[in-house]
């Protein structure tokens, strides 16, 4: 094949300039003006803005809020990202098998991807009515068996389902893919060396599915911290009593609601370092474990 | 690249405001009934004349249309005039995004509207900040046909009575007897203003910057927690303890037999129930001597940064507005309140006062002309509309049992006074208007 050479210093500028202009419009310049604000105290409609160094740290990291929002964003972030993952890897080593179903079921389980998380909160809400939704019937014979508008337990747990239910397309195209890639002769080999189902799930298809499980596990844990605000947006709006608040509706609700645009903009420089710090975290550390040989 | 039209095209799209001057918006936040009420006004007022044009845009609630505000105002894309509500009165009158609305029409005879009304809005020099629009305040409202399957006739005035009718209710197999929201609006703010209490010092903040929240004991607290131990006993239903998850909705569809609330939700309570509707002052703790209720709903702020044919058709359209017709068909529609003296009097010599479809404007007004005290004015307090957030949080975790009442009320006055604190240093060497 003929190798071209493009001699201009300029084109490959231009060519990605695009790209460039978008990320600068739309990543880097927020990201240099939280950090601006972070050090100033802003006033709603422009006007004055004062340097004020480290105060809004000292104010946002002293106030019990932001600790116990920060404490349970990362609850959330494990339970989410746990129970999504782990579903998503139930159905798709149901789907991997040769069952007669499974074909249609590859199909049906990526549908959900196409719905906005805003509409599956929408949607859920509807369902888990405590008075009109599915466990409605369960409330007339226990009265207060599940009320996801005052019980915080219940609101975690529609949070966790509705999460899941978005969550599962991707992860599970992902992971399934891996599954399929697995060569059958090493399931053969397997069978003809004695071993059923469960061992060959553990000594075959784990080990060998981690590089896939690494990608959704970064993936969905960053997507639980910051993905979460389309449903608690439209199903808690972090009640009750402020119990799921997480920091990216906080960081809203500061910023927008109440116009503290310095004290959001802190706390998004304080969420940007925790999502690197945990990315950092598992590429260091759970990247080792993961076996690309096949 | 972006080429010369692109651009140029662009131009035109940000220019396009300003070329046609008599060209105006408004931007509001009611939805519903409110919504309904707001574009026929704007209709009629572009009907009845040719010179301006005003472009009335609902931007779903009063704090999604605030957030627009600044984002627009910071940007240059705001609009002329905006209506906000009450909560945000001192943010706005020190956000220097705004002009006095007396400055903008001098020659208007402001004095006409009514004294609730006014000391809400006015500066300590007595001079109007926003113009009154939407009008309401507090007041109680009953379900007759429910009330009289328990044997109750007539609302009750005191809070006492108010538990007494719904333990009957309740008896008479009546699973919601009386319901609110716990909105700090109806369960603070009103609550205080008519028993002549504050709920910061410097009466309300009107003194200065530097007032605290002191609601956290003494009557306010007991309140809150009867609210709580009548909730417990099944007599009140907040928002998410009733069926149709609003307490209005609740009220509106015959769950709830009694329930607080603005006199903005009326249209909307007698076009579901007819005259099955039953309206009275707000309940009273026996032993207090009665005061005003404040004005509640919003005002129209005009504000800076436009030529002068946009403030021509600003000050026509909030001359419009202000007329007696024009108010006369809002409360119609939507039982918020007539704001001048002159209006209420062109209602009375309608004849209009007693018939149902404006029995607010008699029991609003009367609510909001009670006796006056320096603490029943309004609420001067800066990030109030957050305070409000902060003080529903921590009484919701009350309500489900995270904490107990006077803890949640604790908590709240000491984040409200953070807020405080931190306005105060944001508009640090801004005097109070």
């Amino acid at each position: 094949m003929k190798q071209e050479i493009f001699r201009s210093r300029w084109l490959p500028w231009w060519l990605s300039a695009p790209q460039l202009i978008v990320l600068f419009l739309f990543f880097y310049l927020p990201i240099a003006l939280a950090f601006f604000w972070a050090f100033h105290l802003e006033q709603p409609f422009g006007g004055r803005s004062e340097f004020v160094g480290l105060e809004n740290f000292r104010r946002v990291l002293g106030s019990g809020e932001f600790w116990s929002s920060a404490g349970a964003t990362l609850l959330y972030m494990v339970l989410a990202s746990g129970t999504s993952i782990l579903t998503a890897l139930i159905l798709a080593l149901a789907a991997d098998r040769a069952l007669k179903l499974s074909p249609l079921a590859r199909n049906v389980f990526i549908w959900p991807k196409a719905v906005a998380s805003a509409s599956i909160g929408v949607i859920f809400v509807f369902i888990l009515n405590p008075f009109l939704g599915i466990l409605a019937p369960l409330n007339e014979i226990w009265p207060g068996f599940w009320n996801p508008r005052t019980n915080v337990t219940h609101t975690y747990i529609m949070l966790f389902v509705t999460n899941v239910w978005n969550a599962i397309p991707f992860t599970f195209i992902i992971l399934l893919a891996g599954l399929q890639a697995i060569p059958q002769e090493l399931h053969k080999a397997g069978a003809m060396d004695g071993s059923g189902p469960w061992r060959r799930l553990w000594d075959i298809q784990l080990p060998l599915l981690t590089p896939q499980l690494f990608v959704v596990i970064v993936l969905e844990v960053a997507d639980s911290l910051s993905g979460s605000f389309g449903l608690i947006d439209t199903m808690t709006n972090g009640g009750p009593g402020g119990a799921t608040n997480l920091l990216v509706y906080k960081i809203y609700s500061d910023g927008f609601k109440a116009y503290d645009l310095s004290g959001a903009a802190t706390q998004t420089v304080i969420l940007m370092a925790l999502v690197a710090c945990i990315t950092g975290f598992q590429y260091v550390f759970l990247e080792r474990k993961v076996n690309y040989d096949r | 690249m972006l080429n010369k039209s692109a651009l140029s095209a662009l131009a035109l799209m940000v220019a396009a405001p300003v070329a046609q001057a008599a060209d105006f918006e408004f931007w509001y936040g009611n939805t519903g009934t409110g919504e309904e009420a707001i574009q026929s006004a704007c209709t009629a007022f572009n009907e009845s004349q040719s010179e301006h044009r005003v472009s009335c845009v609902g931007q779903g609630s009063y704090e999604t249309g605030m957030q627009k505000a600044i984002a627009a105002y910071r940007s240059q894309q705001h609009p002329v005039l905006i209506q906000f509500f009450d909560a945000g009165t001192l943010d706005l009158m020190l956000s220097g995004a705004v002009l006095p609305v007396q400055d903008v029409a001098p020659d208007v005879d402001w004095g006409d509207y009514i004294n609730g009304a006014r000391s809400f809005y006015e500066t300590s020099t007595g001079e109007l900040f926003s113009q009154p629009y939407n009008g309401s305040t507090l007041i109680f409202y009953g379900n007759r046909e429910l009330l009289a399957q328990a044997g109750v006739d007539e609302l009750p005035q005191t809070w006492e009575g108010v538990i007494e009718a719904a333990r009957v209710l309740k008896d008479a197999g009546i699973d919601c007897p009386f319901t609110t929201d716990a909105h700090p609006w109806r369960v603070l703010e009103q609550f205080s203003a008519r028993h002549g209490l504050s709920i910061a010092s410097r009466n309300n903040g009107y003194g200065g910057l530097d007032a605290e929240y002191t609601f956290n004991t003494g009557p306010v607290a007991e309140h809150l927690q009867n609210l709580a131990a009548w909730r417990d006993e099944g007599l009140v239903k907040l928002d998410a303890d009733t069926a149709a998850g609003k307490y209005t909705t609740a009220f509106n569809s015959g769950e709830c037999a009694m329930m607080e609330g603005s006199t903005g939700s009326y249209g909307a309570a007698f076009a579901a129930l007819g005259d099955k509707v039953e309206i009275a002052m707000a309940p009273m703790y026996e032993g207090y001597d009665r005061h005003n209720t404040l004005i509640g709903g919003a005002s129209i702020w005009v504000m800076k940064g436009h030529d002068e044919p946009s403030y021509n058709g600003a000050r026509a359209f909030l001359d419009f507005l202000r007329g007696d017709a024009q108010q006369i068909e809002f409360t119609r529609i939507t039982g918020y309140v007539p704001v001048t003296n002159s209006g209420l009097a062109a209602l009375e010599a309608a004849g209009l006062s007693g018939d149902p479809q404006f029995a607010t404007a008699g029991v609003g007004v009367e609510s909001l002309n009670q006796p006056a005290s320096e603490d029943s004015r309004g609420v001067r307090l800066g990030f109030y509309v957050q305070f409000r957030d902060i003080f529903m949080e921590e009484t919701q975790k009350a309500f489900t049992g995270g904490q107990d009442m006077q803890a949640a009320l604790d908590a709240a006055a000491a984040r409200g006074n953070d807020l405080l604190r931190r306005f105060e240093q944001t508009y640090e060497g801004t005097k109070l208007p």
